[in-house]
């Protein structure tokens, strides 16, 4: 047999004998196409665990087979899943010390919902949960943990959280979009919280169970028979499949080969709005804005006190700049309208401010404000200079370096250059950067942007979910976030008043809440060390004949898949 | 040869090491890393970070960190608690002890990650090495035995332009053609699935949805393997048309048919096999492109997903186990040579 020959019979038999492997495997399951969907999604979801990675297609998983004790509908509404009850200060639930500055919350549980090898939900499963949380050595931390000194067992239906300070965010403390209950028969604690069998092999106490995980392809979740809302869910069968590239997942959904893909684009929402059988549901509230990031601190450096920044640490420089970016233009031309203006923080329900005014685009008033700072042009290279500005040295030039991070994709690397052509015609020069969000969120010894304060302006999304934004604006603006790695005030913005109101703030005296907000909201307008510019549309597009699908900010799509149905 | 081979391996093995040492020192110097705000949140909180360096074993110096992933921690006592203290003894068993380490992003055990993706390219890469080859050589032997004809041209420009198209354009008009556009007459489905292995719908015989589900992938990684190797083929061809022993078999009043294909072809075929034998490693690496297109899990999309993410513990897995494979095909592919070439002795 020649070389040829045999290298030929080689590579024939190897393709024959892999065929006939492969095909040897069990078939894929029978859908029932008439009560089954399909969700697609980009990759595999890290685990069942959002706690560990928040990856959102952990939590869009998780939704489909477990629960927590409380969640949030897409109006930021608080409602029990495991709790028979919300505990409010009105029903006894809640019990704050004023004395000692402390809160008992009492949860009681349903009585009606089980594990699904028929266990009952009880107390210990609430207590074996955070027992696995706060475990030092396989732990994870979750917001608000270091309030709670203790979940206390009063009974198999009753478990008693005791804090150390008033935690307004407690209602979603082990529930929301990243916690829920976890089986303390099934799961094996040795493995530890982060790590743990029970996490990619669940065991449901919600609307579905998961039937197969074939890693990298699909998963397949079916009705849960023994779910607490009797008659749901409706559909019995959910696949969710990977398709990692966007257009196929679109094209899919046309199709009809998919029923929902989430987290879709304002270029995607733009090209389906006008196809028959695909609607886009479109949350309530917006969350992800999208604000510039001013470093008050000379770039590389994390003092602004020792060195403040020479162009950034004028805050009338940063409020011209503001001035000059042209939002509605951004909206319209890169986010195809669907981006909504934003300048506070305080935006959405229940903490609106309304004595904060939109600001103007008003490229004019703009110049006038740089020249009135000392920023003149005196060379005519279009470029202005510090012609006594007090923050630098003369003839120091407006030029600084602008970022954003590569994976959010084409919308904000045409609003970064826009934005810096708007800079360009009030003079100044912004020399554009793209980098990838692990370089620009990283640790500091991982040479991260952000906390080496390696940046002169950014602009990148970030919003907080639920009803609650103190740990959100505390991780901006407090000044104890400003440290490196201590929290994301990375412009090194501190203010003594706004840190106060902020640290009263952690009340549940909601109108007390209301106050400080927008006294804070003031302040904020009133040094800029961020200018929001605009929020994101957070929207999931699914199949006309899904029912009752509802995107939201606070969760993912599929925390009402309970609800969910096929219309005929 | 016994003594080439043995010699070599030894080489391999400080190549190996060394590789081992660069591999690691890169993955982790470069720029960014796990710590990042994890997944959608920009935020990531000290205490979090803390506890995830520990549980990562980000804590201690980077040449320790390589110890560990060479030869494991279940030898030294290790502080899991935080507490300061080294109160017990670490699991890991290194490198050397095939113990990968777990993922950073599922907390799984690496080489069950690779495991699951794996099979899955080699399936689709063997294929579309094969296929590409198989159809390869007849256009590389006609395009040399025709050199300059109608078909050697076209052949030529197709092959530039193969090797010119990228793949995520060809493999994205493809699934429009047959996915979107092409319906079957009698099911009215598409002609041909847009990605994934199997159906989650099949009703007919399991080989031929697999099959289904293989022809676009393959075409689109294939035609770049058909454009690189006809070309190859036909310039080794050309290389050996005017050599003496081609001259002598003429003159001996051998065929034509018998001059190309058992005195030309044979020895053009040599380099061939020799590249092939080097290109065999890509059937472990799988290809990105095609695998994101066509939803194949298979381990480009694992290693893309692991550098994105910073998952250095997947990252050095698939980059130690590449370069061995690289290393192990060019030692193949001298041995090989060796033996079908017999004017190449290494003793």
């Amino acid at each position: 047999m020649s070389t040829q020959t045999r290298t030929l019979f080689f590579l024939t038999i190897t393709v024959i004998v892999a065929l006939v492997l492969s095909a040897c495997q069990p078939a894929a399951p029978t859908q029932q196409a008439e009560e089954g969907i399909v969700i697609v999604i980009p990759e595999d979801p890290p685990s069942f665990n959002p706690a560990i990675t928040d990856a959102g297609y952990d939590s869009l998983v998780m939704e489909l087979v477990m629960l927590g004790l409380a969640d949030l509908d897409a109006n930021g509404n608080p409602f029990p899943e495991l709790a028979a009850e919300l505990p409010t200060e009105e029903n006894g639930g809640v019990v704050i010390d004023e004395e000692t500055g402390t809160m008992d919350v009492t949860w009681n549980l349903r009585t009606d919902v089980k594990w699904s090898d028929g266990t009952p939900v009880t107390a210990d499963d609430v207590i074996f949960t955070y027992q696995a949380i706060i475990d030092p050595a396989y732990g994870t931390w979750i917001p608000g943990i270091d309030y709670v000194d203790d979940v206390e067992k009063v009974d198999v239906d009753t478990v008693i959280v005791h804090y150390n300070a008033v935690y307004p965010g407690y209602l979603t403390q082990f529930g929301g979009e990243l916690i829920v209950i976890w089986p303390a028969h099934y799961c094996d604690a040795t493995q530890g919280f982060s790590a743990w069998d029970c996490a990619r092999t669940p065991l449901s106490n919600g609307p579905y169970v998961l039937k197969e995980w074939v890693n990298g392809d699909h998963m397949t979740f079916e009705r849960n028979p023994d779910f607490y809302e009797k008659g749901k869910p409706e559909i019995s069968k959910i696949t969710v499949q990977i398709v990692p590239d966007e257009a196929v997942r679109k094209t899919m959904l046309i199709n009809g080969d998919a029923d929902l893909d989430m987290w879709s684009p304002e270029p995607m929402i733009n090209d389906l709005k006008d196809k028959p059988n695909v609607v886009v549901s479109i949350s309530p509230t917006n969350r992800w804005v999208f604000r510039l990031f001013f470093n008050l601190a000379a770039k590389g450096t994390t003092d602004p006190v020792a060195t403040p920044h020479p162009i950034l640490s004028n805050v009338e420089v940063r409020r011209a700049i503001r001035m000059a970016i042209d939002v509605d233009t951004i909206s319209k031309n890169f986010f195809f309208g669907y981006a909504q203006p934003a300048w506070t923080e305080f935006f959405r329900e229940p903490y609106v401010c309304t004595n904060i005014p939109r600001p103007a685009f008003d490229p004019e008033g703009a110049k006038a404000k740089l020249e009135a700072a000392g920023w003149i042009d005196t060379d005519d290279d279009g470029i202005r200079e510090c012609r006594g500005c007090g923050t630098a040295e003369d003839g120091y030039k407006m030029e600084m370096e602008f970022i954003t991070y590569g994976e959010y994709g084409e919308a904000l690397e045409l609003t970064q250059q826009y934005i810096a052509e708007n800079l360009a015609e009030i003079g100044i020069k912004m020399n554009l950067s793209v980098v990838e969000g692990s370089i620009m969120w990283a640790a500091s010894e991982d040479g991260g942007i952000e906390q080496n304060g390696n940046f002169d302006i950014d602009i990148y999304d970030d919003g907080y979910a639920g009803i609650d934004p103190t740990d959100f604006i505390y991780s901006y603006y407090h000044s104890a976030s400003a440290t490196p790695d201590y929290g994301t005030n990375y412009g090194r913005w501190m203010n003594e008043e706004f840190d106060a109101l902020l640290d009263e703030s952690y009340t549940l005296d909601t109108a007390a809440r209301q106050e400080n907000f927008c006294k804070m909201a003031e302040i904020l307008e009133a040094e800029l060390p961020e200018a929001l510019l605009f929020t994101g549309v957070n929207a999931d597009a699914h199949s006309a004949r899904l029912q009752n699908v509802q995107s939201t900010i606070n969760d993912l799509v599929t925390w009402n898949a309970k609800d969910w149905t096929l219309a005929n | 040869m016994f003594t080439y081979i043995a010699r070599r391996l030894l080489q391999t093995v400080v190549l190996l090491f060394l590789l081992s040492i660069f591999l690691f020192a890169l993955v982790n110097l470069a720029p960014g890393g796990p710590l990042a705000g994890q997944g959608r949140s920009r935020q990531i909180r000290p205490e979090k970070i803390e506890i995830l360096k520990r549980q990562f074993g980000l804590d201690k110096p980077l040449p320790t960190q390589y110890l560990i992933w060479l030869v494991g921690n279940d030898w030294m006592r290790v502080d899991t608690d935080g507490d300061g203290i080294e109160e017990s003894f670490g699991t890991r068993k290194g490198i050397l002890r095939g113990d990968f380490g777990f993922s950073y992003r599922t907390r799984q055990p690496v080489l069950e990650e690779i495991g699951q993706r794996l099979p899955n390219t080699v399936l689709l890469m063997t294929i579309t090495l094969f296929i590409g080859v198989l159809i390869a050589i007849p256009v590389g032997i006609v395009s040399a035995i025709r050199q300059y004809s109608k078909f050697d041209i076209t052949v030529t420009t197709l092959s530039f332009a193969g090797q010119a198209i990228p793949e995520f354009f060809l493999g994205l008009v493809l699934i429009l053609i047959f996915y979107a556009w092409l319906k079957n007459p009698w099911t009215g489905e598409p002609l041909l699935p847009s990605g994934g292995m199997v159906s989650l719908n099949v009703s007919g015989p399991a080989v031929w949805d697999r099959i289904k589900h293989l022809i676009l992938p393959v075409i689109t990684g294939a035609l770049g393997w058909i454009a690189w190797y006809s070309r190859f083929l036909r310039s080794s061809m050309l290389e050996v048309a005017n050599k003496d022993y081609l001259r002598t078999a003429r003159a001996k009043g051998l065929p034509n048919w018998m001059v190309l294909y058992k005195h030309a072809l044979r020895n053009a075929l040599i380099p061939l096999i020799t590249m092939l034998a080097i290109d065999l490693p890509t059937i472990f690496g799988g290809a990105v492109f095609v695998e994101t297109l066509f939803s194949w899990p298979g381990m480009g999309r694992l290693y893309f997903t692991a550098a994105v993410d910073r998952d250095y513990p997947v990252l050095l897995a698939i980059l130690i186990m590449g370069a061995a494979a690289i290393i192990f095909s060019n030692l193949l592919a001298d041995v090989l040579y060796s033996f079908l070439d017999p004017r190449v002795r290494y003793d």
